[in-house]
């Protein structure tokens, strides 16, 4: 026999610990992490007082008039920034993704046009918009569309090369051309995921659109902005209410939607029947009915003198203010805002999987949907009392609201994970803990990581903008030099945006490679 | 005495009937087969064995425990199931897999250790010697065969040492050489530790050549209890008439049924 | 509740607006609709309501509709003059020189409060601790907007002239937004210290909006020119003379005057001229601010 036998994995699983918590600890500093401050009395007692505002909701009949109006423009902002998201996402998928071609090539220029859409945060877009086309819905329909058409168009892209692709190969060389094939050979195993993408993707247009209220752009953002600045706890309390009905709402028609999806077809020759055509209708009602809400007059947008003050305006942004004086703040803030994004992550992750796991779900469902249906910017209204103002009250911020994403997808996956390696441990005799470290776990744990990579992905972009509540950041710096028209520095701060986008992005893409 | 069940029946809650008055009792290294047409229930009654379903009528008794809710944790330790398909997630590695044979039995406190270094490298290595795997004790799951894979649940059960083994279709998935192979290594290892092992087979050449005691099960209900020997051509027809004409096996002729009988039969002789 | 009526108009006014913004060319006016448009210094609501009878008054006096469209954003304001999408503002000092170099020097500030050629602005906290402004070093400070005048570029031209610079010298710098949301901050205890207009303190303190016993101004800026009242360059000058005149003949001694001038807090509109704003335009360049 031969001598003492070792791990040969415990070496490099040792180094992974150190070098993590090597990196780690400065970006804890960087983030300004102080838990202590969560438990402060002093701070306490501001929350817990405002908090107690919250209660009566505001309800006067008035309000709540304008609630509503407010609530649908809301909804008629994300419907139609999602339908002009889908119309831009739709081609640029099929250019940019592998699927259904013979030979894998990547179409590099769809594919950075698309890293250039996502990576700037659709809340500078719709800044941007503001004040090129003036307020109102225009600009956040408009930075919706753009930024969102970008995240679709990627993750289409990504969904149709992560289904076999055996089948549209087998009728590629039978013939068929490449939209046939994609249609035939990957629709039918990517509808799923690419209906229930879109879906809640439609949820994060309805969160996202009351965000960009805060630049202006009009919808319960501008409502909650003030309130949340005022500090007025009623009516925050009662616009909070009506968003988390939107966000449970339409979580609802989400799974809906994906049950549907899941029944046996008719046995009639058209694959589409009643309820089918009920869906369609309803879409493209809701879509034409939220487009006239607005009455936005997309064409006017279109028009020559539009597209002169754009050109105008962006030429003020170039060329970029590169002086060392900028650059080391831009540095700084690209720095402190890494750091929101990965401590927040992580943080989301950890509350995530613990509100994942406990048996029955309904209670601990809804939670997690409270701690989404809350924007980052609102939470980080609140814990800027927590915590004070600064970059852990953002961390913290983009933890609570990640925590309910991440939650949710995980208990998703986790259900999903399959059930026989953990009962079969259960079976020897093992407790339901340890059945799930050893037996759900590490089947389901590249989804969970992957979940939380793409979700970095998008913590990057939030993070970058938190500092217009005063979070730090890049965001602080943009707001302030787009106040003062320092379009130079603004434009800098962008570049550092998007590199950092791209940058996180890639790092993202190359863990998740890892870890397969 | 290894397990007792007297007039058992088992119902689902969709009124499904899966079990009907199965009288059924084996003593301690037993081996024993459980042929039948698909959906004759021989799976519901490995999972009454290993205590996974409760009967709905009936008494039983396992390792001397009688079948009741609240049954202790401790009697599952005892029980070892190789399944269908092997239950372990791809992404895990062998060492681990093999090990989580033991979870039942260890603190919790060793268990958790154990993740981030495994704590019985020599014991989880024996385990795979004897399924002939050990070299591939740091490999992860998703690299080996599915022959392999198969082996790597037996090396988890051998390693959890149970006095039961319950094995449900263990060798559906394999291809007739390999399967054989896994029932021989199956059977050598369960008499080398006197556990007992009891086996649901569709094929009946597997059942017959390997097995001293084989339990024929239709619609729920023991059709015959016979030793090896006793089992005739008849019999076997009767149990599968539903299936049609032909005898389910591992090898594709079935009319060499009663040769491969004596064949296996001499060949474990020669293996043991 | 009053509130909430003039907060559904403010909806109703910028959708009117947006869509009449998104549907007509540049050629404003034309259509016998003079645009207006106000930094958002308070909460827009608010402004709102101060608008509501001065806008009446307008309609009056220049026989055009007036629209109003409140903004959350300071320099969507100036934007919107340079790209011609409003015709009259109410601006601050600062917002006026940024809005001068927006449109290359055309942008005109035709009248202003009399209280606005001699304005303040008043650093307040919560902190016992803080007497004077060398008290701020190491604290948390709320400005308003970033490009308020009151609330940030003169507060921090006389920070600076004190020798504290507050990327440096501070714990942590906000922007609240808005005047009144800098006091919501420094009572909650978000910010530690902060800056505000002393005309919104004031009406805070009238209004007893603010808890004076916790909240205590200590130490205020000297005076500066702040406010005004601007056109766009190329609006017509005969509707100029009208809109200057209309301000000018507000008279507190007539009662329906005097409830317009109560809500913009004004004791009496005065002309004012490009010249005044030199000194903000120095401060805010040694300031950094402008570029």
């Amino acid at each position: 026999m031969e001598a003492r036998l070792n791990d040969p994995a415990a070496r490099s699983r040792l180094v992974g610990t150190l070098a993590a918590l090597v990196i780690l600890w400065p970006l804890l500093q960087a983030a300004e992490v102080k838990p202590g401050a969560l438990f402060d009395a002093g701070n306490l007692k501001v929350i817990g007082h405002f908090l107690a505002g919250f209660l009566p909701p505001e309800n006067s009949r008035e309000f709540l008039g304008f609630l509503g109006q407010a609530t649908l423009e809301t909804l008629a902002i994300a419907t139609t920034g999602l339908a002009l998201a889908f119309l831009l996402a739709v081609p640029l998928a099929y250019l940019a993704t592998a699927a259904g071609r013979e030979r894998p090539a990547l179409n590099p220029l769809t594919r950075s046009l698309l890293t250039l859409l996502r990576g700037i945060p659709e809340l500078v877009w719709a800044l941007l918009f503001v004040r090129v086309f003036g307020l109102g819905p225009a600009a956040g329909v408009l930075a919706l569309g753009l930024t969102y058409g970008g995240m679709l168009a990627k993750v289409y892209a990504e969904i149709l090369e992560s289904v076999d692709t055996r089948p549209a190969q087998a009728l590629r060389q039978s013939g068929a051309r490449r939209p046939l094939a994609i249609l035939y050979g990957l629709l039918p195993q990517a509808a799923r995921e690419l209906t229930s993408y879109t879906v809640y993707r439609w949820e994060c247009a309805i969160r996202a659109s009351v965000v960009m209220g805060f630049v202006g752009a009009g919808g319960l953002g501008q409502l909650m902005d003030q309130a949340m600045k005022m500090l007025n706890g009623g009516e925050a309390a009662s616009i909070l209410l009506a968003f988390m009905v939107l966000v449970f709402a339409a979580d609802g028609l989400s799974s809906w939607l994906r049950r549907a999806l899941d029944a046996p077809p008719a046995a009639h020759p058209s694959p589409f029947g009643w309820r089918s055509g009920l869906v369609a209708a309803a879409l493209a009602g809701s879509i034409v009915a939220s487009y006239r809400f607005l009455e936005l007059g997309i064409g006017d947008l279109l028009s020559i003198e539009a597209a002169r003050s754009m050109a105008e305006f962006v030429s003020g942004f170039f060329p970029p203010d590169l002086s060392a004086d900028w650059l080391d703040r831009v540095g700084q803030g690209v720095w402190e805002t890494l750091a929101i994004s990965i401590v927040g992550t992580l943080l989301a992750a950890l509350l995530g999987l613990l509100l994942a796991l406990p048996q029955p779900r309904a209670p601990f469902s809804f939670v997690l949907n409270t701690l989404r249906s809350v924007p980052e910017l609102v939470w980080a209204t609140l814990t800027a009392l927590a915590v004070g103002l600064g970059p852990f009250a953002g961390a913290l911020a983009l933890a609570l609201h990640t925590a309910g994403v991440l939650g949710r997808l995980y208990a998703e996956a986790l259900a999903n994970a399959p059930a026989q390696p953990s009962q079969a441990l259960r079976l020897s005799g093992a407790g339901p803990g340890l059945a799930f470290l050893y037996g759900t776990l590490p089947g389901a744990a590249p989804q969970l990581i992957a979940y939380t990579l793409y979700r970095w992905e998008m913590n990057i972009r939030m993070a970058a903008i938190l500092g217009f509540v005063g979070a730090g950041g890049l965001g602080q710096l943009l707001y302030v030099a787009l106040s003062l028209f320092h379009y130079a520095q603004a434009s800098t701060v962008i570049i550092a945006m998007l590199a950092l986008s791209i940058a996180v992005d890639q790092a993202s893409a190359w863990l998740r490679q890892r870890m397969r | 005495m290894s397990f007792r069940l007297d007039g058992v029946g088992l119902t689902h809650a969709n009124g499904f009937t899966a079990l009907a008055d199965i009288s059924l009792c084996a003593d301690q290294g037993e081996r024993i087969a459980l042929v039948g047409p698909s959906g004759a229930g021989k799976t519901s009654l490995l999972s009454v064995l290993g205590t996974a379903l409760m009967p709905t009528s009936g008494r039983g008794e396992v390792l001397g425990q009688p079948l009741q809710n609240a049954l202790p944790r401790l009697l599952r330790t005892r029980i070892g199931t190789v399944h269908q398909a092997p239950p372990i997630p791809g992404r895990q590695r062998v060492v681990t897999a093999v090990l989580a044979g033991k979870l039942g039995q260890w603190p919790t406190w060793k268990s958790l250790a154990s993740l981030l270094y495994p704590c019985d490298l020599p014991g989880a290595r024996a385990a795979l010697e004897r399924v002939d795997l050990a070299d591939k004790l740091f490999a992860r799951c998703d690299q080996l065969s599915g022959g392999q894979l198969q082996r790597v649940g037996i090396a988890r059960v051998l390693y959890q040492q149970p006095t039961l083994i319950l094995a449900d279709e263990p060798v559906s998935a394999l291809d007739p050489a390999l399967a054989l192979a896994t029932i021989r290594l199956l059977v050598a290892e369960a008499e080398a530790c006197g556990a007992t092992l009891v086996a649901s087979l569709h094929a009946v050449d597997l059942a017959l050549g390997n097995f001293t005691r084989i339990v024929g099960i239709k619609a729920g209900r023991v059709v015959f209890d016979l030793p090896n020997e006793q089992v005739s051509l008849p019999l076997l027809h009767e149990l599968y008439a539903s299936e049609g004409q032909e005898l389910p096996t591992q090898a594709t002729e079935s009319h060499l049924l009663p040769e491969i009988a004596a064949h296996a039969a001499a060949t474990r002789a020669a293996c043991c | 509740m009053t509130l909430s009526a003039t907060r559904r108009l403010a909806l109703k006014g910028a959708l009117a607006c947006a869509c009449a913004a998104a549907f007509s060319l540049p050629a404003l006016a034309a259509d016998n609709v003079l645009r207006v448009s106000a930094i958002p210094d308070e909460a827009p609501t608010e402004l709102q309501r101060k608008f509501a009878p001065l806008g009446k008054y307008l309609e009056a006096q220049t026989g055009l509709k007036v629209v109003f469209t409140p903004v959350s954003d300071y320099a969507a304001v100036v934007e919107s003059l340079a790209t011609r999408k409003i015709d009259l503002a109410w601006l601050g000092g600062f917002t006026y020189v940024q809005a001068k170099i927006r449109t290359t020097g055309t942008a005109i500030p035709i009248v202003q409060r009399e209280e606005d050629a001699k304005f303040t602005s008043r650093f307040i906290t919560a902190d016992p601790a803080i007497k004077g402004l060398a008290d701020l070093k190491g604290k948390t400070f709320a400005f308003g907007a970033p490009s308020s005048t009151s609330g940030s570029l003169m507060p921090r031209f006389f920070l600076q002239q004190a020798g504290l610079n507050p990327e440096k010298d501070f714990k942590n710098v906000a922007f609240s937004g808005a005047h009144d949301a800098t006091v919501a901050f420094v009572a909650a205890g978000k910010a530690e210290a902060g800056v505000l207009n002393a005309s919104v303190w004031d009406k805070l303190v009238e209004q007893k909006k603010v808890d004076t016993d916790k909240v205590r101004v200590f130490a205020t800026t000297p005076p500066y020119f702040d406010y005004n009242w601007t056109v766009r360059g190329d609006l017509d000058p005969a509707l100029v003379k009208k809109l200057t005149d209309a301000f000018l003949k507000l008279d507190p001694a007539n009662p329906e005057h005097k409830e317009i001038m109560a809500l913009q807090r004004a004791s009496k509109f005065i002309p004012t001229r490009k010249e005044n704003y030199d000194g903000i335009e120095k401060a805010a360049q040694s300031a950094g601010l402008l570029k």
